[in-house]
C-alpha cells in the first residue's frame, strides 16, 4: 500500500563510505521496529489535546515513547525567530526554513529512535508543510519533493473540524493572532481575524486535498474528547502488534 | 528572457530581470575570491554597478549556519536545506532585486557547489535538482579547475585544512590529509560532471593570475555584447539523470587509496579499506528507479 504517490523524489541515502549500507530511508518505511504516529489539523481542531492523552495512555502501558514538536529544533530555533521577528520571510524561505528544522528533527532524533523501536509521537507533520506552503503559494510537486526524506508515519490522523468551530475554540482562548499564524504575510486582509480566517481556510482545503492523497486516518474532531480518544487508541492498539520489536521503559 | 531551472517562486516576475548573473564556481582554494575582487573595480571602471554575493552571507540563515558549522552537529539533509534557505533568502532579497535593477550580479559559488557537495554526501540527484530548481539560471558560469595535486599547496600553505572542506564528516577515521585528498578527489568528479551538464565555462585554474582575470574578462565581455546570443543550457526537466555519484565515488576514492599506498602510507589498513570498499560493489548498492 503506497500511500504517497506523488512523492516521486528520494530522499538521501544513509550513507556511510566505510560501513555497509543501511537502508535509504524512502525504501525502509515500515521496517523500522519503533512506530510513528502523527497528528494533523487546523488550529484549534483538538489535536495536541488527543496527542497528549494518547501519550499519558501509552506510557502507562509501559512504552517508551517520544514526543516531538513541529518547529522545535534548536539548531534551527533561532533563524527561524529571526525570520518571523523582522518579518522577513517569504513563502520560499518560509518554507525551506521549517523543512530545515524537520530535517533536523528527523536525523537527530525521529530517525535514530524508530531504528530504536521507540513509539515517536509528533504534533503536526509534513502535512502542514504541505498545507501551509502551499496556501502561501508554494508549487505543490516541490513541496512534497522537498520532504521527499521525510519518515512515513505508521498512523497519521487528521482532525477534521469546520472552520467556524476552530475559530471558536481559538477566540476564547487568547487575545489575538501572531503575523505568520494568521498569514498576515499573504496580504489577504489588514485585520489579522479575517486574514486567520482566510488563510486557515486555504489550509483546510489543502488538508481535505491530502486525505486521499497520503491516505490520512480522519477523526472527527466535533464529536466529545473521549469518543475522539476511543478510537485513536483502538486505531493505534492494532498498530502496537508484535511488541517484541518496541521498546518500554521498564 | 530569464528563466529558472523549472520551478518559478510565487511573485517572482523574472520577465524583467535586465541585468546579468555571472557565477564564479570551483572548488575551495582554487582563488574565486581573489578573481572577483579584480573583476568588480574592472566593471565599475566601465560603469556598470555591481552586487557581489556568495553562499552563507544571507541575513537569514548565515548566522545561523556559521553557528551550526561551528558545533559539526549537522546533518546531511539539515544542512542541505540550511544553505537552500540561504541562497533562496539571497535569491528573493538580493539576487532578483539587484538583476530587476540593471546590476551585474558577480557571484562566489553558486547552486552548483551546492549540489556537488551533497551529492558526494550521497543525495538523491533527483531531490537536490527538485530543490534547486527555483535557481534562475545565469548567463554564464565559470568553472576554476584546478586538479587535486596543485591543489593542496595551496590549501597547505595558506589557511589549511578545513574540516567540513576535508570532508570529515565523510571520512572519519582517515587523517586530515587524506581526508582532504579523497573528499576533494570526489568533489573534483563531480564538479567534472555538473560541467556538462550545466554548460560551464572552465578556466584553467593553475594560470598566473592575471591571466585567468584576462580570459574571465574576456567571457564576461561576450555576455555584455548585445549581438552575441545568450547561452543556454539544456532544456529542464532532463529525462538522462545522472547515475548516484557514489558509484563514482567508490572509484574514486580508491583512486585515493592507491595514491596512499603508491607513498607507502598506512599500506596494511588502506588496503583492508579496499577490500571492503570492492567487495560492496556487487550487492551494497541501492537501486533507484530511473
Amino acid at each position: 500500500m503506497d500511500m504517497r504517490p506523488s512523492l516521486r523524489v528520494g530522499p538521501f541515502e544513509v550513507f556511510t563510505p566505510f560501513h555497509p549500507t543501511v537502508s535509504p530511508l524512502y525504501h525502509s518505511n515500515g521496517h523500522f521496529p519503533g512506530r510513528l504516529f502523527i497528528v494533523e489539523g487546523i488550529d484549534g481542531s483538538g489535536k495536541s489535546t488527543q496527542l497528549s492523552l494518547l501519550h499519558r495512555w501509552l506510557e502507562s502501558l509501559g512504552y517508551g515513547v517520544v514526543f516531538s514538536e513541529w518547529n522545535s529544533s534548536p539548531l534551527v530555533k533561532d533563524t527561524t525567530k529571526l525570520g518571523k521577528k523582522k518579518k522577513m520571510l517569504t513563502a520560499a524561505s518560509f518554507s525551506l526554513v521549517h523543512a530545515t528544522d524537520f530535517a533536523d528533527r528527523t536525523e537527530r532524533s525521529i530517525l535514530p529512535l524508530l531504528k530504536a523501536g521507540a513509539i515517536v509521537l509528533c504534533d503536526r507533520y509534513v502535512y502542514t508543510a504541505f498545507a501551509r506552503d502551499v496556501a502561501r503559494g508554494m508549487d505543490r510537486d516541490w513541496v512534497r519533493d522537498l520532504y521527499g526524506f521525510a519518515v512515513r508515519p505508521t498512523v497519521a490522523f487528521y482532525f477534521r473540524v469546520p472552520l467556524e468551530t476552530a475559530i471558536g475554540r481559538l477566540l476564547d482562548g487568547r487575545d489575538g493572532f501572531k503575523f505568520y499564524e494568521a498569514g498576515m504575510d499573504l496580504g489577504l486582509s489588514d485585520d489579522p481575524e479575517e486574514s486567520f480566517r482566510l488563510f486557515q481556510g486555504r489550509i483546510l482545503a489543502e488538508y481535505e486535498k491530502m486525505v486521499g492523497e497520503f491516505g490520512l486516518t480522519v477523526i472527527d474532531a466535533t464529536l466529545p474528547i473521549e469518543t475522539q480518544q476511543s478510537e485513536v487508541r483502538a486505531i493505534v492498539q492494532v498498530q502496537l502488534g508484535n511488541e517484541s520489536e518496541l521498546r518500554f521503559r521498564r | 528572457m530569464r528563466e529558472t531551472y523549472g520551478k518559478r517562486l510565487p511573485e517572482m516576475r523574472v520577465s524583467d530581470l535586465k541585468g546579468k548573473l555571472i557565477v564564479i564556481e570551483g572548488t575551495d582554494g582554487v582563488g574565486r575570491t581573489t578573481q572577483i575582487n579584480l573583476l568588480k573595480p574592472w566593471l565599475e571602471e566601465m560603469g556598470h554597478a555591481v552586487l557581489d554575493t556568495g553562499i552563507t552571507r544571507s541575513v537569514l540563515a548565515g548566522e545561523g549556519i556559521r553557528r551550526a558549522k561551528e558545533r559539526n552537529s549537522l546533518g546531511r539533509v539539515t544542512q542541505t536545506l540550511f544553505y537552500a534557505t540561504d541562497f533562496v533568502d539571497r535569491l528573493e532579497k538580493e539576487i532578483v532585486p539587484a538583476l530587476r535593477a540593471g546590476f551585474i550580479v558577480l557571484t562566489d559559488r553558486y547552486i552548483y557547489s551546492l549540489i556537488a557537495r551533497a551529492s558526494v554526501r550521497g543525495a538523491d540527484p533527483r531531490w537536490i535538482r527538485s530543490l534547486y530548481s527555483v535557481a534562475l539560471r545565469p548567463d554564464v558560469v565559470f568553472y576554476l579547475r584546478l586538479g587535486l595535486e596543485q591543489l593542496i599547496p595551496r590549501v597547505v600553505f595558506s589557511r589549511g585544512f578545513d574540516y567540513w572542506e576535508s570532508g570529515r564528516d565523510l571520512f572519519p577515521t582517515l587523517d586530515i590529509y587524506e581526508s582532504f585528498c579523497a573528499y576533494q578527489s570526489v568533489l573534483l568528479a563531480e564538479f567534472d560532471r555538473l560541467s556538462s551538464e550545466y554548460r560551464f565555462e572552465i578556466v584553467d585554474a593553475t594560470l598566473e593570475e592575471n591571466q585567468i582575470c584576462a580570459e574571465l574578462r574576456a567571457g564576461i565581455m561576450r555576455v555584455l555584447e548585445p549581438e552575441q546570443p545568450a547561452r543556454r543550457d539544456p532544456a529542464w526537466p532532463r529525462t538522462d539523470w545522472p547515475q548516484r555519484t557514489r558509484d563514482n565515488f567508490e572509484s574514486a576514492f580508491r583512486g585515493a587509496f592507491s595514491a596512499a599506498l603508491a607513498h607507502g602510507a598506512r599500506t596494511e589498513r588502506t588496503s583492508s579499506l579496499r577490500a571492503e570498499s570492492s567487495s560492496r560493489n556487487g550487492n551494497g548498492r541501492a537501486a533507484y528507479p530511473k
